[in-house]
């Protein structure tokens, strides 16, 4: 009668749990929307910064600019600056790190991101977040007016990105989409 | 004396006598109309030909417009016959007047339900016709003379809009979808080419299309049956802004909402 009822138990525990699985697993189309989505959130960005690094661009724009791209990142986050003399890297909050990259006392800037990537796939938590790892790679170039090119490097960088489906209601119909934030930016290396 | 005997007997008292008794029955008659008063006979044959006019009525056969049958019935009310047969004739007139008169009411309820819809369709011009096509088009719903305000409201935005066309002699003319695919594609190619004040330009000309600059925004990044995944909800002049600034327009056009203006209150984008 033990037996019978602890195997009972187990066929039962089986059954929840794959329920269970099978609500957490998205079909491989969503998942790949997902995917692009959140690439396409990082790809956003560093259009973003490549306006705000440049000098051409009217302050009112880079302000617009800075705030779509604040909006991006979740609270708190941080942003790694390196540069090829220093080996400390430091972390600025993402809207310093806008402002400070605004105002770089240089006549020109280029910026530039490639090899957009995931490095970590983005992997369900227990709370329903999806959370991955995308790398990029940076080129950096400053320029002085008598000078010509004065400082380059690039950076290879790890942004987290964390996917979250929510809801809201707009005119009275409920719509689920997915929330793309980004998290830390953190340097990985940095060459010439 | 005798001259007089003789005068009084060649006169033709048969000719007289006929024609005393004509200006008798004419004045008779006369005097029987002036006090509206019916001989039993008359009022029985008006009685008839009462119930004779209320029978197609009744059947539905009557070739008179509703509005006619309606006033041959008041007449035939207001005389007052008093008839038991014929009030029940009148009453079952009435009761199918009534009737014939609410699917008439309901009737023009439809077609001011499709007039309406063809004129939505006809604001957006969505199969891209011309303003003399429109026109013919407006000119068809008008014919109806279906009297609704809501309509003649309607009615005189696809005037203008056509008048506009007419000035214009082109952008108007071009369905709604297609003039936001090429704005979309006009403001990222003048970001691309460095031309941002263009891009402005664009832009704020795109967002005329729109009730506000908060119109809603959605953007389906996958559709998996009735349960699309959208992307963070927006609105339009930051999506604009979004073109500009990324230099692309990866998106096409899904759906188009528009309000009672013609105004684009929702857009729905689909990623291509």
């Amino acid at each position: 009668m033990r037996k019978l009822l602890s195997l009972i138990m187990m066929v039962c525990l089986f059954a929840v749990a794959n329920r269970v699985v099978a609500q957490d697993s998205l079909s491989p189309q969503r998942k790949q929307a997902i995917d692009s989505l959140a690439l396409e959130k990082v790809r956003d960005l560093s259009k973003y910064i490549s306006i705000i690094g440049d000098k051409t661009t009217p302050w009112s724009d880079a302000q617009r600019v800075i705030e779509r791209a604040a909006e991006l990142f979740m609270e708190n986050s941080e942003i790694g600056v390196s540069s090829l003399g220093k080996q400390d890297v430091n972390y600025y909050k993402v809207r310093e790190y806008f402002d400070r990259l605004m105002q770089l006392n240089y006549d020109k800037v280029t910026i530039d991101w490639y090899k957009i990537q995931y490095v970590s796939d983005l992997v369900r938590q227990p709370d329903g977040t999806y959370v991955g790892i995308i790398t990029i790679y940076q080129r950096f170039q400053a320029f002085d007016k008598e000078k010509g090119l004065v400082y380059e490097d690039t950076t290879k960088k790890d942004i987290t990105v964390y996917v979250k489906r929510k809801e809201t209601q707009i005119g009275g119909r409920l719509i689920n989409f997915w929330d793309v934030m980004l998290g830390d930016i953190r340097v990985k290396e940095t060459s010439k | 004396m005798s001259e007089i005997a003789r005068k009084i007997k060649s006169i033709r008292w048969q000719h007289v006598m006929f024609t005393l008794l004509m200006v008798l029955m004419v004045a008779g008659a006369d005097s029987c109309k002036s006090t509206g008063k019916l001989s039993k006979k008359e009022r029985k044959a008006q009685i008839e030909n009462a119930k004779k006019e209320l029978q197609p009525i009744i059947n539905g056969t009557s070739t008179l417009s509703l509005d006619e049958q309606q006033r041959v019935l008041n007449g035939i009310i207001d005389k007052n016959y008093n008839d038991p047969i014929l009030n029940s004739l009148i009453i079952e007139a009435q009761q199918k007047l009534k009737a014939a008169f609410a699917d008439q009411q309901k009737i023009k309820a439809q077609k001011v339900d499709v007039a309406r819809a063809a004129l939505y369709d006809m604001l957006l011009n969505k199969d891209n016709k011309s303003a003399d096509e429109l026109e013919k088009e407006l000119n068809a719903i008008k014919s109806q003379n279906l009297k609704d305000s809501d309509l003649d409201e309607l009615i005189s935005k696809v005037e203008q809009k056509i008048r506009d066309m007419r000035s214009s002699g082109g952008t108007a003319n071009i369905p709604v979808k297609n003039q936001l695919m090429n704005a979309f594609s006009s403001i990222a190619n003048a970001a691309k080419s460095g031309n941002l004040s263009q891009a402005d330009n664009i832009i704020q000309k795109t967002l005329q299309l729109f009730s506000s600059d908060d119109a809603l925004v959605l953007i389906i990044i996958s559709r998996n049956g009735n349960d699309p995944d959208y992307d963070k909800p927006t609105n339009i002049k930051r999506y604009l802004n979004l073109l500009k600034d990324t230099k692309a327009s990866k998106n096409d056009i899904d759906a188009i909402m528009t309000d009672a203006n013609g105004k684009i209150k929702e857009l729905d984008l689909i990623k291509m």
